[in-house]
């Protein structure tokens, strides 16, 4: 090559800009094409042109093997204790020049920094895969399908792929859960099933289609190791609920309402007051139920008055007739308790 | 225009080429970025092994007159393979076209048309073919070297 009369030796102003061109699409030309350059001469001899010459030289274009897991979003899934099929969603982008299957696996986090910056100190359970069969973004239940790889994803194509998980009883707001999607390429041999884990091709180039892997190191991942992960976590948003029992006098067979006493024949009100404490999810259907002193008869004239409020610690006499008596035990159903809320369940009974 | 000159190529085997009075070769080399022990970047110019998208690719035409006589009026003439991104030359002296061929000049004075009817600077990728007017006449026995630069989509 020294032999050979450079023309030119300085980098024209076209040179300094051959970094920023950039191909069309992420995964270029697909593997196995044939680049070939062809190179023609016109020229004269003595005056007279000559037949033209040409030169042309060819290339395989080799499979570079890049993807992308990447959750969809970019905040946690607020989840309920006892909440089946939560779902995050992740997205799978084949990058690569050339269609691949891709073996998929969603684990847990065991510990540390979840995703969204909580303390992973919980693990989901019945973790599994579903594909956005239709792609519109959600999960839907008997649409999308249950996977365990995606098949036979074509260059430059992305999928979503929803994890669906179960969350365990007892948790409190703020636990978090991390989980993990994990994809590995593999070969896209055959539709309908999964080929073989993706190799490179070691040693020497050869004049066939090489494997070359090329994904990256971003979010912890190890680089051109043919595998890509994600995480995503729930959180745990829960209701924290407080019970509180109050009684009063309200009259006795002496005094009347005037100063009542607890004598025999007094009729007392219980207020039972459940408080949602502030920052927590709304409680809904709030079971009450409450089993009298033998000492006591229930009062049906006042009723069990349900969905009352406490102004200051004390309860109003407000509330709706909605509660049920029946053997010694008091019913109520409280419909909803927002956040920092506290409603009431209402009854009377008299001493005997 | 880029048919043709695949046809030529396919007309004129190596043994024909030989025998021109012109000897003409193209070779590619795909252009690799290593650091060494001491930590400095060091390029290098490989054969084109493992070739993957995004590759920088560096074409180097090489050329030789064989003729007993000058060679004058010398055009070389390189259309950009499809699947390559036109990415710069280190030759000067160099004109270049974005439609195929028909016009020329420095990229700067070139232009392409948008579909709305406008037209716009004519950038890089836009190139589709590279040419050199060699003004000196090629001594017998002469030759010479040019560069250009491409990415693999």
């Amino acid at each position: 090559m020294n032999m050979i009369t450079r023309l030119g030796a300085a980098a024209s102003v076209l040179a300094v800009a051959a970094g920023t061109a950039t191909p069309a699409s992420a995964a270029g030309t697909t593997a196995g094409s044939t680049i070939t350059n062809n190179v023609t001469v016109n020229f004269q001899v003595g005056g007279v042109s000559q037949t033209s010459v040409s030169a042309s030289n060819s290339f395989t274009v080799d499979r570079k093997v890049n993807f992308t897991v990447a959750e969809d979003g970019s905040a946690t899934t607020q989840v309920s204790p006892g909440q089946l099929a939560a779902v995050t969603a992740f997205v799978v982008t084949n990058t690569s020049n050339a269609p691949l299957d891709f073996a998929l696996a969603a684990t847990n986090r065991s510990g540390g920094t979840a995703e969204h910056g909580g303390t992973d100190n919980f693990d989901v359970s019945n973790l599994r895969l579903y594909q956005d069969t239709n792609n519109n973004g959600s999960y839907d239940s008997g649409t999308d399908t249950l996977i365990t790889y995606l098949d036979q994803v074509a260059a430059d194509a992305s999928i979503r792929v929803f994890v669906l998980a179960d969350v365990p009883l007892g948790r409190s707001t703020g636990d978090v859960a991390g989980v993990r999607l994990t994809g590995t390429a593999s070969e896209a041999t055959a539709a309908g099933s999964l080929g073989a884990t993706v190799t490179q091709t070691a040693g020497a180039n050869t004049a066939g289609v090489d494997t070359v892997f090329a994904d990256t190191n971003a979010g912890g991942n190890t680089a051109r190791d043919g595998i890509h992960f994600d995480e995503d976590d729930y959180t745990i948003f829960a209701a924290n609920l407080t019970a509180t029992k109050t009684s009063r006098v309200i009259s006795d067979p002496l005094n009347g309402t005037t100063n009542p006493k607890l004598i025999p024949g007094a009729v007392v009100e219980y207020c039972i007051s459940v408080a949602n404490a502030a920052g927590s999810a709304s409680a809904t259907n709030v079971a009450i139920s409450d089993v009298l002193p033998a000492q006591t008869a229930y009062d049906a004239s006042f009723g069990v008055k349900v969905n009352g409020t406490v102004t200051s610690g004390t309860c109003n006499a407000d509330g709706a007739i909605a509660g049920s008596h029946a053997s010694g035990t008091v019913s109520g159903t409280i419909p909803s308790i927002v956040a920092g809320d506290t409603r009431t369940v209402l009854f009377r009974v008299t001493i005997n | 225009m880029r048919f043709l000159l695949i046809l030529f190529a396919l007309l004129l085997p190596a043994s024909a080429m030989a025998q021109s009075q012109v000897a003409l070769n193209s070779q590619v080399f795909v252009e690799r970025t290593t650091t060494d022990s001491n930590g400095a970047a060091r390029t290098s110019l490989e054969p084109p092994g493992v070739v993957t998208p995004g590759d920088r690719l560096v074409f180097v035409l090489s050329y030789r007159n064989n003729a007993a006589a000058p060679a004058t009026d010398f055009v070389v003439t390189n259309p950009i393979p499809e699947s390559v991104v036109f990415a710069g030359t280190e030759s000067a002296g160099s004109v270049l076209s974005v439609d195929g061929g028909q016009s020329w000049g420095a990229l700067a004075a070139l232009s392409v048309r948008n579909a709305d009817g406008s037209s716009r600077p004519a950038a890089l990728a836009d190139v589709t073919h590279i040419r050199w007017r060699i003004a000196e006449p090629i001594p017998a026995g002469g030759g010479g070297e040019l560069r250009f630069r491409g990415i693999v989509k």
